[in-house]
């Protein structure tokens, strides 16, 4: 296996093409609040959040698998803290932690204390049970999903519900194993 | 302040926020989809329109407000200005970006664009290809709108393709 | 100090109203507020055509009443905001200070995804004395 190790989130930050993170920001925004007029129901709508991130997850990793460097098989534990440390460098600019290992090393926390989803947002009273940042979970298990991992991605904590972090909680479900080598020509 | 990100994170929601609408809630009412996406674009400009005039003169005229989303506001979203600027001086304005970066980044997906099948030829997909290109563009013309209502100036815009990869947004005032 | 600020839309509904005094001189202030919007509209539709302060946000005195000053500040996107101060002498700097850091609270909060155009806005922004 080639030696080169992943690339670090920051140089594929700084190298990639950026736009000012408002017009995501406000975008996302106005899709929840779409979302929750159009569904209604706020359950309804952490759904619908969660298979949005879940369909950018599986097309996100192509991208992300490219510039990172980083090689397909490699467990959980490392690609938790690549996940952390390089994914979502490379696409939101900010840096997240891995901490809570479970014994058998197939559950974990991933903890971010800086979001740029969440930048102006106040939730109003009558939206007390929406998971805001849903697509970022689905964007998890959607992408874990193309590197044969299937995962639960749950809320353990949540700044806009007066938690002082973000932390998504994933757990490895079944890791299949790897068919067919992925392209070897990189 | 100067907060960045991922240029993929805004391509892969918008194509996502569209492929949402129009396969997935709205599959068979393209109108109901197309509203909802402008929808979204409008609050969108709104907001932005707030925060990109805020340390700038009031603007003396329709005109200079115009120019200003074709210069400034253009710039902030896609790092070029508008190429060129119509009007025929009764209220409408033609804004030409002759080359729209969301339609040459955003990708289509053709899978979830219904399936080609044999009997089905190219014509038919390339069709389809357009009308997610006119899904598309619902979300910039609700931008725009959004941003020139909150400037004082109600209107209706609508984007012309013929062109392609150039991008027109006609801006329509209501008198 | 400043005894009352108001953000007021483009019917001149108001968007938010606070006055740091006693209840008894909220009603005087809300008329003041209310009364200055007139001077705003005169000014705006009619400015004077000279020099630099033209299509300036910031609108400097409104007027003077014996006790209070009253400032305003016209955003591009038709917004009033009104400052009462109960200072006779604030320099204009501090008053455009206070008015371009009002109106960058005002901006983030509006840039909520659930704010309702046309509904109040929280939290914040009162400071100096």
């Amino acid at each position: 296996m080639a030696p080169a190790g992943p690339r670090s989130g920051d140089a594929i930050f700084a190298s990639a093409e950026r736009v000012n993170a408002e017009l995501f920001t406000l975008t996302y925004g106005a899709i929840v609040r779409q979302l929750l007029t159009d569904l209604e129901e706020v359950e309804e709508v952490n759904k619908q959040l969660d298979q949005m991130g879940y369909n950018i997850g599986i097309r996100l990793v192509d991208e992300f698998l490219a510039k990172s460097n980083v090689s397909r098989c490699i467990d959980f534990k490392e690609t938790a803290e690549v996940i952390a440390k390089v994914g979502f460098k490379m696409f939101l600019g900010v840096t997240a932690s891995v901490t809570n290992w479970d014994a058998d090393g197939t559950c974990c926390s991933i903890v971010l204390e800086d979001n740029p989803l969440v930048d102006f947002v106040e939730l109003p009273d009558t939206c007390q049970g929406l998971y805001y940042c849903n697509v970022l979970s689905g964007v998890i298990r959607g992408a874990l999903e193309m590197v044969s991992m299937k995962t639960e991605v749950t809320w353990a904590r949540d700044m806009l519900r007066g938690d002082d972090a973000f932390e998504l909680q994933v757990k490895l479900l079944k890791q299949v194993p790897e068919e067919y080598p992925y392209k070897d020509d990189e | 302040m100067g907060r960045e990100v991922s240029e993929s994170c805004v391509d892969s929601l918008l194509t996502e926020l569209v492929s949402t609408y129009s396969t997935r809630f709205y599959a068979n009412k393209p109108d109901l989809a197309a509203h909802s996406i402008e929808a979204i674009g409008y609050q969108v400009g709104l907001q932005l329109s707030e925060r990109y005039t805020m340390d700038r003169p009031r603007f003396s005229d329709h005109l200079e407000a115009i120019k200003f989303i074709c210069k400034d506001f253009w710039s902030e979203l896609f790092k070029k200005q508008i190429d060129n600027l119509k009007t025929n001086h009764r209220g409408t304005f033609v804004l030409q970006d002759s080359r729209f970066r969301w339609l040459s980044r955003v990708s289509i997906d053709p899978s979830e664009n219904g399936d080609v099948s044999e009997d089905n030829p190219a014509g038919v997909a390339e069709n389809k290809a357009s009308l997610v290109t006119k899904m598309h563009l619902n979300f910039p013309c609700g931008i725009i709108r959004g941003a020139l209502s909150n400037l004082g100036i109600p209107c209706a815009v609508s984007a012309d393709i013929s062109n392609l990869p150039a991008c027109s947004f006609v801006v329509r005032i209501k008198v | 100090m400043i005894v009352c600020v108001a953000v007021v839309g483009h019917q001149n509904n108001p968007l938010y109203i606070e006055s740091f005094t006693d209840a008894d001189d909220a009603l005087k202030l809300h008329h003041i507020v209310h009364c200055s919007l007139d001077v705003v509209d005169e000014q705006v539709n009619n400015p004077k055509k000279s020099g630099p302060t033209l299509n300036e946000t910031f609108l400097g005195l409104l007027y003077p009443t014996e006790n209070y000053k009253v400032y305003g500040y016209f955003t591009n996107t038709k917004v009033k905001f009104i400052l009462v101060t109960t200072d006779l002498d604030v320099r204009d700097t501090d008053v455009r200070n206070f008015f371009r850091r009002f109106h960058a609270a005002y901006v983030d909060a509006v840039s909520n995804p659930f704010h309702v155009p046309g509904k109040k806005i929280t939290s914040k922004t009162f400071e100096k004395g």
